[in-house]
């Protein structure tokens, strides 16, 4: 945490209550936490501690009950639909559990979605792309469709994608549930390497030790609430 | 991200199903195209007929004879008329017309007497060119006759027999003369077909004793001419002259084959109405299955317009490719029937509005024979694609990445 830094996320008494049928279920009990630029924190807890609808709502995809979000200097309340659209394409990188890539593009289309999505030419995307695919672990396997490889170079696109336009921060959600254990080592590695040296900020939810062994920042989400922000050696 | 490339490749994604999509386009479209031709063939084929072979595009009468038709009722001077127009490019032929009574050996019928001059009326009208049995009128044989086939066939008369016509001349007093049939007309028009006797017109001009003037001018116009401006200068070289436009003498024909299009059309959207549903079912089986997909588009950013751009350009390939394999099937049959036609003999006896399919039906394979089937169906599959694509577009980005 910073003491001069203007937060990326900042959450202020946020609640979140969903409808499950005749009963309302209360995902987030008044949270408030700050993400700062160059963070890796994990979000971590049990199923149904709120950590996902953290992330969702954080991620511009979900709409708090109460209470303020705020990303990117944006209080997300204001924005209209396409606005939010635009943030999450300019602002945010998503990688899924599940890789969630277009199967019909070849990792290096997939890669460069956002970045064709936000008008920058073909040259430069080029360049961007195959270096970041060069980064993830990628190189010559750009023409590859998702079909053709591995989870864990899957996942490695997703994380070209979600970078590949540079947002002020990546959310990852559970990145590591689907890839084997050595996988899922190779891709931590590689993003606390892509946070070290290219400052990229990272929030992940998970209850994977392994990822939360890593994080810099642990917070602890119980019932829908924070119950324990710690900073880790 | 390259939109149309995605589109592309998503067509394939489900080889089978767009096979049966652009498979159930494709044939519609080429039995709509075969049919199209067809219609438009055999309407236009009416329209020149009645045109080229009776009409023309303009008439000039004097005031009140189409409305009583009477011998009396001439124009006077109708080269003051002709010079003018054939000197802006129109072809004009003068007719004097008559009625009076047709008799055989056995049979009498009444006629309508028709005087031409064969070589002029040549420049306007086709008829000559329908003699079924025999030949045309020759100003050299003044006493030889044309008769309609229906009038031959109820006087039983033909080639070479003698047909008395009996009228009453100008003057009042009766008019009788005896003939020689040299030739019979096919079917040209029901009218004619019944009661027409086509004379040299210095014939009947002495047969009804007028010695000048005529009934009847008809005008063809230059091929770059519009009717009603070529209406507009007939009226123009015969000022208080009753001048009609053929649309105007057989308003039933005109607005019957003016209908053709709308006609065509519904016919076209009904039929294509099977083709949407197959393609609203398979787009929405293409866009359920793709939920998440589309989540994940929506959540990095992608708009709705950009999702439903996808949708209806995976829309527009399949449409493209049935496009494609519908003018391969259906092309080499127009040629076909634009060339060889269909041979509808029997059917040719039959009239419409006054008047007759063409014995020789042949398919029109112009630009409109194209554009109806095809817009139609682009029309269709747009409309069959908008839900699934406003579906696709309203999706929950939340919702759909959970979608299972």
């Amino acid at each position: 945490m910073s003491d001069s830094a203007q937060p990326i996320v900042s959450l202020r008494d946020v609640t979140r209550t969903y409808a499950q049928g005749k009963t309302e279920v209360l995902a987030l009990r008044g949270v408030s936490l700050e993400i700062f630029p160059g963070e890796l924190t994990v979000l971590s807890g049990p199923s149904g501690s709120g950590k996902t609808t953290a992330l969702n709502l954080i991620g511009a995809l979900d709409r708090p009950t109460s209470g303020s979000v705020r990303v990117d200097g944006h209080e997300l309340a204001t924005l209209s639909r396409g606005e939010l659209s635009e943030l999450r394409r300019d602002r945010i990188g998503f990688v899924f559990q599940a890789y969630n890539l277009v199967p019909i593009l070849t990792a290096y289309e997939n890669a460069e979605v956002v970045m064709a999505l936000q008008g920058i030419d073909a040259k430069a995307r080029r360049a961007r792309v195959m270096g970041l695919l060069a980064q993830v672990g990628l190189e010559g396997l750009e023409d590859r469709r998702p079909d053709e490889m591995s989870g864990g170079q899957q996942q490695r696109v997703a994380i070209a994608r979600a970078l590949a336009a540079k947002p002020a921060i990546v959310l990852a959600d559970e990145p590591t549930a689907n890839v084997d254990s050595e996988t899922a080592e190779a891709l931590l590695n590689l993003m606390e390497q892509l946070n070290r040296e290219l400052k990229v900020t990272f929030l992940f939810s998970t209850h994977d030790p392994r990822v939360m062994a890593r994080a810099r920042r642990l917070i602890r989400m119980v019932d829908g609430r924070i119950v324990e922000d710690k900073v880790q050696g | 991200m390259n939109l149309p490339r995605m589109a592309w490749r998503n067509v394939f994604r489900n080889a089978r199903r767009s096979a049966v999509t652009i498979s159930a386009m494709t044939v519609a479209l080429a039995a709509l195209l075969v049919l199209s031709g067809l219609i438009r063939g055999l309407y236009l084929g009416m329209e020149r007929d009645l045109v080229e072979l009776e009409l023309g595009d303009v008439q000039v009468h004097a005031p009140g004879y189409r409305n009583r038709p009477s011998i009396y009722e001439r124009l006077e001077a109708p080269d003051s008329i002709i010079a003018p127009l054939e000197a802006a490019g129109f072809r004009v032929s003068s007719r004097l017309r008559g009625s009076g009574l047709a008799a055989g050996a056995k049979e009498s019928a009444g006629a309508q007497l028709i005087g031409l001059d064969p070589a002029r009326d040549a420049t306007v009208s086709d008829i000559g060119t329908k003699v079924a049995e025999g030949r045309w009128l020759e100003v050299s044989d003044a006493r030889g006759v044309v008769i309609g086939r229906k009038l031959a066939k109820s006087l039983h008369v033909g080639v070479g027999d003698t047909l008395l016509l009996l009228s009453t001349a100008a003057d009042g007093s009766m008019a009788n003369e005896l003939y020689t049939v040299r030739g019979v007309l096919g079917p040209v028009g029901d009218g004619l077909d019944r009661s027409a006797v086509f004379l040299v017109q210095q014939t009947l001009r002495e047969l009804l004793e007028l010695p000048e003037g005529v009934h009847q001018l008809i005008v063809r116009r230059p091929p770059t001419v519009p009717l009603l401006d070529a209406k507009a200068a007939v009226v123009a070289a015969a000022p208080g002259q009753d001048v009609n436009t053929w649309k105007e003498l057989m308003p039933t024909v005109a607005q019957l084959l003016q209908s053709t299009e709308g006609s065509m059309m519904l016919m076209f959207l009904v039929v294509y109405l099977a083709v949407g549903i197959v393609v609203l079912n398979a787009m929405l089986m293409a866009v359920f299955e793709r939920i998440r997909e589309f989540g994940v588009l929506k959540a990095v950013g992608v708009k709705p317009r950009t999702v439903v751009a996808l949708v209806f350009l995976e829309g527009a390939a399949q449409t493209a490719i049935a496009v494609g394999l519908g003018l391969l099937l259906a092309v080499p049959a127009l040629l076909y029937l634009s060339t060889t036609g269909i041979d509808v003999g029997s059917m040719s006896a039959a009239s419409l509005g006054g008047a007759t399919f063409s014995q020789h039906w042949v398919a029109v394979l112009d630009r409109q024979t194209f554009t109806g089937p095809i817009g139609a169906l682009a029309f269709v599959v747009s409309v069959a694609i908008g839900y699934p694509a406003l579906k696709a577009a309203r999706l929950d980005p939340l919702e759909a990445i959970h979608h299972r």
